[in-house]
């Protein structure tokens, strides 16, 4: 059968294009023209299938029980056609995004949301529970929840649970292929339940609620308040709950957990406090009502112009401040504050503040700073002038200062490589071509070099690479690092920048046509930027010092490669 | 400093296929002769492993051909080999994983990649194959990333408990079957007269620290051939403990 766009299968579904690849299928989506509904064609194909007898039976089960299935958060199963090459499952077609994709492009969710998902979750999870025999999900991750327009999930791919389910114990396997698996279903450590799809929502709500993976290093669930504490104490509770490595510690099903959800604020530390504030509240709101009886709308705008006051307010202290922490919680608030996620000041004040002092960006420093933009992103962006300056500030604040991988040593790539998308972002939200824009196409162009480079060689195809890429770093000393208003670490960093470049890469910039009078004159003109340039941090000192010593080396690098007359 | 290189294989007991593969080569360099080795682990059902084991060790030695030499001239060489390490793995891991998605099986491969210069060895490791330096003792080099190592460096399991449990054999990740890899990197001094040792885990699950530390001592090895009769040696022993992996070792002696 071997579906392909444009076949009509079983005389009713036209296959309109490919949508989606799994392990041992494809899914397409189709129209049934008659009744102009879309749906999603689940097509495995055997030749695909070493063990096709195997998956078969496996499927065959399993549809025929999912068939059965009825529920608003999973897509319905409506026809089986099978034949001697392939077999087919029709079912409902999901719009939506992958709740991994929101992950991916806007970092960690806020809480509300990610409590509500969880609810819904645990409602799916408890009808599946409900069957007889029970069906245990086993692969619950992020990457296997659908977000529909309407705001509703639904649950997708019951394929590779069963598969894991069934793999033999001394077989080496690999974690990043089952989610979020509970310690049971490694095997060899009792029996998967509904306990077990406890912890992997668990698992996925940590995801989606701190943007980080437990599946990844460091392959660990902390307490929800260390990552950010303004987090509910309750919810953090319930998680805790939820991921213990003994299924007897989790929630024993997914109503008890779903229950817990809904209660998360009674649980909550400050819920106590909270209760005696409510009544105040509620007698001021009463005492306010009243008043505003006489005074009538006018309390909208009141509101709005007092919001803007505290803000500017707010935003005078932190930079009055001459404490790091007080002016990092006054920034925050700043952003925090309602309307005011996409007024760019209080960033830029953060990025100022985090260049300061010791002159490095933290990797702490840029959690910090990747989740506000990332969680205000929206907001940042109905204003793209502003956001694309945001961004190219950004990009500079991560090539000149970021301090990852310290370990290391001095990590230069490590650090252009986390400016490439900032810039890239600087360029695709200007609303117009200026020199800000021209100079981040260039940072991006540079670290996008640096980046591709070793991928590059060894497919053969990194020749022609090194011309542009000698000519970006020429643009960049020429401006930037000849600039005397730029600060002297920005400067320094790039005479360092292209005085490696040249020393790693003379052959290959002759390779590329590069004349040697050329090389000989970039090292020229970073010898003496580098000399008229005055310093005032020991930092600074030494990095002007190294240059001004290693410069030598470089030179002779050159005139090497074109005395041997080889590259390299 | 010079060195003896040594690598051995088996297929061991009971695989229908020996999906190790590795690939050791010494380079004569700006900065002297240095020995570039790398050890992968695959898996994946049939001949699958294989093709991902050694697709990755050949894909680090082209690395190799054209970029070592440069790298090691830099001012950086560690951050250069962190920088491009990263990225052959991200691209290796891309392309096993789209060519598994052609079949049903799940294919990956650990890494052990080691660099040795005359003055610092570099590592770069992904999954459950190790790295040994044997000096006046053995001391392991690189951290398994498995779900029963996390748990001991957790305090959750005992080293003792991790050797038994049923779940010993599931890497944290591999190249090729996870969404993102997150190689560990170590950087070292190279000593004169020691022993760096390479091996997949068929090699010392069945052998005790003392005996590694004993038959593998670099008063021991002195010339390549003794190397490798007690590589083979070892890999005998092993089978007749019952190993029923695949079986690699590699050592590398300075003098």
């Amino acid at each position: 059968m071997a579906l392909e766009t444009g076949a009509l299968l079983d005389g009713k579904y036209r296959i309109l294009h490919e949508v989606g690849r799994g392990g041992m299928s494809i899914v397409y989506m189709a129209i049934n023209e008659k009744a102009n509904k879309t749906w999603a064609v689940k097509e495995v194909r055997k030749d695909g299938v070493l063990d096709f007898e195997a998956v078969r039976q496996g499927l065959i089960v399993e549809t025929e029980m999912l068939k059965k299935l009825r529920h608003p958060y999973l897509p319905s199963i409506i026809d089986i056609i099978e034949d001697e090459s392939t077999l087919v499952i029709v079912m409902d077609y999901i719009e939506g995004i992958p709740l991994s994709k929101v992950l991916s492009e806007y970092g960690a969710q806020p809480q509300e949301y990610v409590i509500e998902w969880g609810k819904q979750l645990c409602d799916v999870l408890s009808y599946l529970h409900a069957q007889t025999p029970p069906i245990i999900y086993r692969d619950m991750k992020p990457s296997n929840v659908m977000l529909k327009p309407d705001g509703n999930l639904a649950l997708i791919d019951f394929g590779t649970a069963r598969e894991f389910k069934e793999r033999k114990v001394e077989d080496t396997t690999c974690l990043g292929t089952v989610g979020y698996a509970a310690p049971e279903q490694f095997g060899g450590l009792g029996q998967t339940d509904a306990r077990t799809d406890v912890y992997g929502l668990g698992a996925t709500l940590y995801h989606l609620v701190t943007g980080l993976n437990p599946g990844s290093p460091p392959y660990e669930m902390k307490p929800i308040r260390t990552v950010n504490p303004r987090l509910s104490s309750g919810f953090e509770k319930i998680l805790l709950k939820c991921t213990q490595r003994n299924p007897e510690d989790r929630y024993q099903q997914c109503f008890d957990l779903r229950y817990a959800l809904e209660h998360y604020e009674e649980i909550d530390e400050r819920y106590h406090r909270k209760q005696k504030r409510r009544l105040l509240i509620f007698s001021l709101a009463l005492l306010t009502s009243l008043a505003f009886l006489v005074g009538g709308f006018w309390t909208g705008r009141e509101s709005q112009k007092l919001t803007s006051d505290y803000y500017e307010q707010k935003l005078d202290e932190a930079k009055q401040s001459t404490d790091y922490q007080k002016k990092l919680e006054l920034y925050e608030l700043c952003i925090d504050m309602p309307d005011k996620g996409g007024v760019p000041d209080a960033y830029l004040g953060m990025i100022q503040l985090f260049k300061e002092g010791d002159a490095r960006f933290s990797v702490e420093e840029a959690n910090i700073l990747n989740r506000q933009i990332k969680t205000h992103l929206k907001d940042l962006k109905g204003n793209p002038r502003d956001f694309s300056d945001l961004c190219f500030e950004v990009g500079k604040l991560f090539w000149y200062y970021y301090d990852y991988g310290t370990e290391a040593g001095d990590n230069q790539i490590a650090r252009m490589k986390g400016a490439i998308d900032w810039f890239d972002d600087a360029v695709r939200y200007a609303p117009e071509q200026t020199e800000k824009t021209t100079m981040a196409t260039v940072y991006a162009a540079i670290g996008t070099f640096y980046r591709d480079i070793a991928i590059k060689t060894i497919e053969g195809a990194d020749k022609g690479l090194y011309k542009p890429f000698f000519d970006q770093l020429k643009e960049l000393i020429g401006t930037v690092a000849a600039d005397k208003e730029e600060s002297e670490i920005v400067r320094l960093e790039l005479l360092e920048l292209g005085r490696s470049a040249l020393q790693q890469y003379a052959g290959r910039f002759k390779a590329d046509g590069i004349l040697e009078i050329d090389m000989l004159n970039m090292c020229e003109t970073i010898s003496q930027i580098n000399r008229g340039l005055t310093t005032t941090t020991r930092k600074t000192e030494e990095m002007k010092s190294e240059i001004r010593d290693r410069i030598i080396e470089t030179r002779k690098a050159i005139k090497a490669v074109f005395v041997s007359g080889g590259e390299d | 400093m010079e060195f003896i290189v040594s690598a051995s294989t088996d297929i061991g007991n009971t695989k229908r296929t020996n999906q190790d593969s590795y690939h050791v080569r010494v380079y004569r360099t700006g900065e002297g002769r240095v020995v570039f080795a790398v050890l992968c682990d695959g898996m994946g059902g049939f001949d699958y492993g294989e093709i991902a084991s050694a697709y990755v060790v050949r894909s680090f030695f082209s690395w190799a051909g054209e970029r070592l030499a440069g790298v090691l001239a830099s001012d950086h060489p560690d951050q250069w080999l962190r920088s491009d390490w990263n990225s052959l793995i991200e691209y290796c891991n891309g392309a096993i994983a789209r060519f598994a998605s052609r079949g049903k099986h799940v294919i990956g491969t650990t890494l052990t990649a080691m660099l040795i210069t005359q003055q610092r060895y570099s590592i770069v490791n992904v999954g459950d194959t190790r790295a040994y330096e044997i000096a006046e003792k053995l001391c392991q080099l690189t951290k398994d990333q498995t779900v029963v190592a996390q748990e001991v460096r957790e305090g959750i399991l005992t080293p003792d408990e991790a050797r038994r449990d049923p779940r010993r054999n599931i890497l944290l990740q591999c190249v090729g079957a996870s969404e993102e890899v997150h190689p560990d990197f170590f950087f070292g001094e190279t000593r004169e007269n020691a022993v760096y040792m390479m091996c997949t885990d068929g090699f010392r699950n069945e052998l005790s620290e003392e005996e590694i530390f004993q038959s593998l001592h670099p008063d021991r090895l002195t010339a390549w051939e003794v190397s490798g009769e007690t590589e083979r040696a070892l890999i005998n022993l092993v089978k007749q403990r019952q190993e029923r992996d695949n079986i690699s070792v590699i050592t590398i002696k300075t003098f």
